[in-house]
């Protein structure tokens, strides 16, 4: 990675999603939050996008922003107290003791880490990409696929108005 | 499991500035999420007591009140009410004032026909473009009523005992013109509207009314005969001629809305025949009787009723032998079909009850007097 | 898969291909910027020169003449015609009429978010430019995975639609948002089945190497793949909330919709790039499916962009189109049609396309020649329109059945007649 553009590029990078990481935690209204989320999400697009990781990272808008920020706000409407100050929690001590073990954790894998760096970046190119995921690793992609079939199940189920429940049930 | 995800249910507002044209009128639904469960109606914006200020003023003085009631139907409306004073006093209108009646009443049908149907597909969404033919027609019309009686809307032409002024020599061939351009474009309307997937899905089984609900509230006009019930005050009592010309009625099968709209161009395609059959055997002779400024006619009440484009038009004059009338009272169409709206509503989204309250067509002008 | 030699020179006044005057300017700056910020420059005079050549043109042409003036003869009216010669400038006087009107905000509204939703919605449709091949060598971004990053771009003006109604603490405009939201999301799905089958025969997802195979096969994926062309516009008109499926604009009849608390400029950038990303959207649509700047040869004596910049007009005349013509489906006629009738339809497109593609791989032998593909352009054709009316059929939709489009007739007053049901008669 060098080149004054990239440089550039991945410090700007850094900077917006820690700052929206930070805005996720501090802000009090729980729709900014996710709004900060959002910009998070994009920022790791962009540094897929810096890694020449170009098929993850439009990967990355359209699952994280197009679908799951989405799901965040309707998840987000239909809770009765929603509005409320995002700051107050009972759970303030817990919450401190298992960030500061987690944090530790990192920092002890981050700066103990081998991190090597490799002479060229591999071309994973779409194709191969594909036929990764149909071929070697068709197995994982098939429970993927039944998971996510058995949630939208799942979420149809619960939504029913009783009239329909009835109309299908196994009596 | 399923109450556990509950909504509350909210009053919506809809009113009484609508941006459909259908006049200040306002309903308050109660919503609950998409379905409605109930629709209160406030009526009164446009009060303007005209009953009561028809009580101070001659009977003839009386006619242009009765045009802005229902302001887009007035020759409809001067027709019944002076169909009533004629009644109360016995006087007689000659052949050629009843049939330039019936010209000028089957005209103003066809008016406010376009007029429904045009606001009526603006409700279902399709962005003007119906409302702006129909009302390229009904422009047509709108001169020959200025041309005819002096005013395009509120026209004050009839009169007690026949018709204010006799038709001008460039009448006939404007009718006729139009009675040539009528008929391809209610097909053309057809075309488009009546065969669209869309509109019929918009409207159809939307706003359903059944045949006993309809008798049952007093409904008349075009929403009773969408109910299935061949009802028209035209053939079942008869005023001004009528059952000298040979036209049929159209009754619809569900009583839904899309019925209502096949009902209305039904209608239109019907006024053409009734216009052509006037306008070919149209008699010669005087086109008024005539009748003392200051009419007074013999004490006792009268019940005249037309069939308006909403429906069935009443006018209950009372006389107690003074040059102003006792009592005046219109019956007013849209309002008593009005009365239908909240059974058929409940249950539909709030889309459809834009829809619905355009298939009934109402004129706030009539509800409210 | 190489370029084909154009007969468009290199040198800087052949318009025909207007990467020469681009080159001619970034390589004059690079002598004396330092190195890597000609780059920046690249992409900022792409962006304006794209913006300023084809954009707004485009705004002026189709936001007026194609919005305004065509939907006003289609209602027997005239458009505008009194701002500049035939009313083509009657957006620049919409736009200086909303930047002095006062854009209000509410007392209670979110005002940082109500600022900000605006920006978002511009972003995106902006953004869509930079991966449209105009010409062989006019491309500002030539990614290898253009077709995911439109769709990736695409799921932006969604949320920030959602921020603006959210922000306006008003209770009918969350009711609006939620509304797109819940629909945008739900056309989405068979916008990416109907784009998949495409890949699958073109087999790349950049957007210049689709048009160089449509220009290599002599053949447009309009006529390869009818029902994906038809999915796709389906789609793209939820997505941009145009008519029939404009429940966003137009709710705001009965509810208000997720607009209403946006006055001035900020109502302005909602409107322009409304028309922006229908731009966008038939400029992707041009390039996928109409074959792009390729034109069967033409496209060495017209400039290419020129052809290119047609087919796109000629697209959104169909937006425009049914815009004048069809009425509103409501919400829940619009979930029904998109989740039990898109999705299926897309489906079996994509099984057919596929089952297609490995006939095509097997018979040549893996050399996939051209002739084959004229015989699955027949055979999609029929195809197509077998596989709407069969699945239609097979949801219930039988017309004869249905209310009649006249009504019956009577010739007196008889009272209440009962509808005497015959099976597909009157």
């Amino acid at each position: 990675m060098e080149g004054f553009g990239v440089v550039l590029s991945f410090w700007v990078l850094a900077a917006v999603t820690l700052v929206s990481a930070g805005g996720v935690m501090v802000s009090r209204n729980l729709f900014h939050a996710v709004l900060f989320l959002i910009t998070t999400f994009v920022g790791i697009a962009g540094f897929f996008v810096l890694l020449s990781a170009d098929f993850i990272a439009m990967a990355q808008v359209i699952i994280y922003v197009g679908a799951i920020a989405v799901l965040v706000l309707f998840a987000i409407l239909l809770t009765p107290h929603a509005g409320r100050d995002n700051g107050e929690t009972r759970m303030l001590l817990p919450a401190l003791l298992l960030s500061t073990c987690l944090g530790a954790v990192f920092i002890f894998v981050i700066v103990d880490a081998d991190w090597r760096t490799i002479s060229e970046s591999p071309s994973v190119g779409v194709r191969e990409l594909g036929s990764a995921l149909l071929g070697t690793w068709a197995l994982p992609f098939e429970i993927a696929s039944v998971l996510l079939t058995a949630a939208l199940v799942g979420a149809i189920m619960l939504v029913r108005s009783p009239e329909e429940e009835a109309e299908d049930a196994l009596v | 499991m399923s109450d556990q995800v509950k909504s509350e249910p909210f009053i919506l507002n809809i009113g009484p500035q609508h941006p459909s044209t259908h006049g200040v009128f306002r309903v308050k639904v109660k919503v609950d999420g998409e379905r409605i469960l109930d629709a209160e109606m406030v009526m009164g914006y446009l009060h303007r007591s005209i009953e009561k200020l028809a009580e101070e003023r001659t009977y003839t003085q009386n006619i242009p009140f009765t045009d802005r009631t229902d302001y887009l139907a007035s020759m409809s409306n001067n027709l019944g009410y002076v169909l009533a004073v004629e009644k109360l006093a016995g006087i007689d209108v000659p052949e050629r004032g009843q049939a330039i009646r019936v010209i000028m009443a089957e005209l103003q049908r066809l008016a406010s026909h376009c007029m429904a149907v045009g606001a009526f597909a603006n409700d279902t969404g399709a962005w003007q473009t119906p409302v702006m033919w129909t009302f390229r027609e009904r422009e047509k019309i709108l001169d020959i009523f200025e041309m005819t009686s002096g005013a395009r809307l509120t026209c004050n032409y009839m009169r007690i005992g026949g018709v204010a002024f006799d038709l001008r020599p460039e009448f006939e061939p404007m009718v006729r013109k139009i009675l040539a351009d009528f008929p391809p474009f209610i097909e053309q309307l057809e075309d488009m509207l009546s065969g669209n997937e869309i509109f019929r899905a918009r409207s159809i089984g939307v706003g359903v009314l059944s045949p006993e609900m309809a008798t049952n509230s007093s409904l008349s006009g075009p929403v009773l005969r969408s109910a299935g019930i061949a009802w028209d005050i035209r053939k079942a009592d008869p005023y001004s001629g009528y059952e000298k010309y040979d036209f049929q009625i159209a009754v619809g099968y569900n009583g839904d809305c899309y019925d209502r709209f096949i009902v209305r161009l039904e209608e239109m395609r019907q006024s053409c025949k009734i216009i052509r059959q006037a306008l070919d055997g149209l008699p010669g002779g005087p086109h008024s009787t005539q009748v003392p400024l200051a009419l007074r006619p013999p004490a006792g009440e009268a019940y005249a009723r037309v069939e308006g484009p909403r429906g069935e038009l009443g006018y209950y004059v009372v006389s107690d032998e003074g040059p102003t009338p006792y009592r005046f009272h219109i019956r007013p169409p849209s309002f008593i079909n009005l009365s239908a709206l909240r059974e058929i509503t409940i249950g539909s989204t709030v889309a459809d009850a834009i829809v619905i309250l355009g298939s009934i067509d109402i004129v706030v002008g009539e509800i409210d007097r | 898969m190489t370029l084909l030699v154009f007969l468009a020179s290199k040198n800087w006044y052949d318009i025909r291909d207007l990467s020469n005057i681009s080159r001619v300017i970034l390589e004059g700056l690079d002598r004396f910027l330092p190195s890597g910020i000609v780059y920046v420059v690249a992409v900022l005079l792409g962006f304006v020169a794209s913006f300023l050549i084809f954009v707004l043109p485009s705004q002026l042409i189709v936001g007026v003449y194609g919005e305004r003036k065509i939907i006003g003869r289609m209602q027997s009216r005239l458009g505008p015609n009194r701002v500049g010669p035939k009313g083509l400038l009657q957006p620049i006087a919409d736009a200086i009429k909303l930047m002095q009107k006062e854009a209000l905000t509410p007392k209670f509204a979110d005002k940082a978010v109500m600022w900000v939703a605006p920006i978002i919605f511009v972003a995106p449709c902006v953004l869509l430019f930079a991966v449209i091949p105009f010409g062989p060598n006019m491309i500002i971004a030539d990614i290898p995975v253009a077709l995911l990053y439109f769709l990736a771009v695409s799921s932006i003006p969604v949320l920030a639609a959602f921020m603006a109604g959210w922000s306006a603490n008003n209770k009918y405009s969350l009711y609006g948002a939620m509304r797109i939201v819940a629909m945008t999301i739900s056309y989405e799905v068979p916008l990416v089945m109907a784009l998949m089958g495409v890949v699958l025969f073109t087999g790349t997802l950049s957007l210049q190497e689709m048009v160089l195979w449509q220009k290599s096969n002599d053949i447009w994926v309009v006529f390869l793949q009818p029902l994906a062309f038809a999915i796709y516009f389906i789609c793209v008109s939820a997505e941009l909330n145009r008519t029939p499926t404009d429940i966003a604009e137009a709710e705001s009849e009965i509810v208000a919709g997720y607009l209403t608390e946006y006055s001035g400029m900020k109502w302005g950038l909602f409107y322009g790039m409304d028309i922006g990303y229908a731009i966008a959207a038939s400029a992707f649509a041009a390039t996928v499916f109409l074959g792009g700047w390729s034109f069967f040869g033409l496209d060495k004596y017209i400039p290419p962009w020129a052809i290119f910049i047609a087919k796109t007009h000629l697209f959104y005349f169909l937006f425009i189109w049914t815009r004048g013509t069809l009425p509103r489906l409501r919400l829940d006629q619009l979930m029904t049609f998109a989740w039990k009738f898109m999705l299926p339809v897309a489906l079996i497109n994509l099984v057919v396309v596929a089952t297609e593609r490995m006939l095509w791989q097997e018979l040549t032998d893996g050399k996939l020649t051209q002739g084959y593909l004229y015989l699955f352009a027949i055979v999609n054709i029929a195809m197509a329109v077998a596989i709407v009316y069969a699945w239609a059929r097979m949801l219930g939709y039988s017309p004869k059945d249905e209310t009649p489009m006249r009504p019956r007739l009577f010739n007196d007053a008889r009272g209440y007649v009962p509808v005497v049901s015959e099976k597909g008669g009157r």
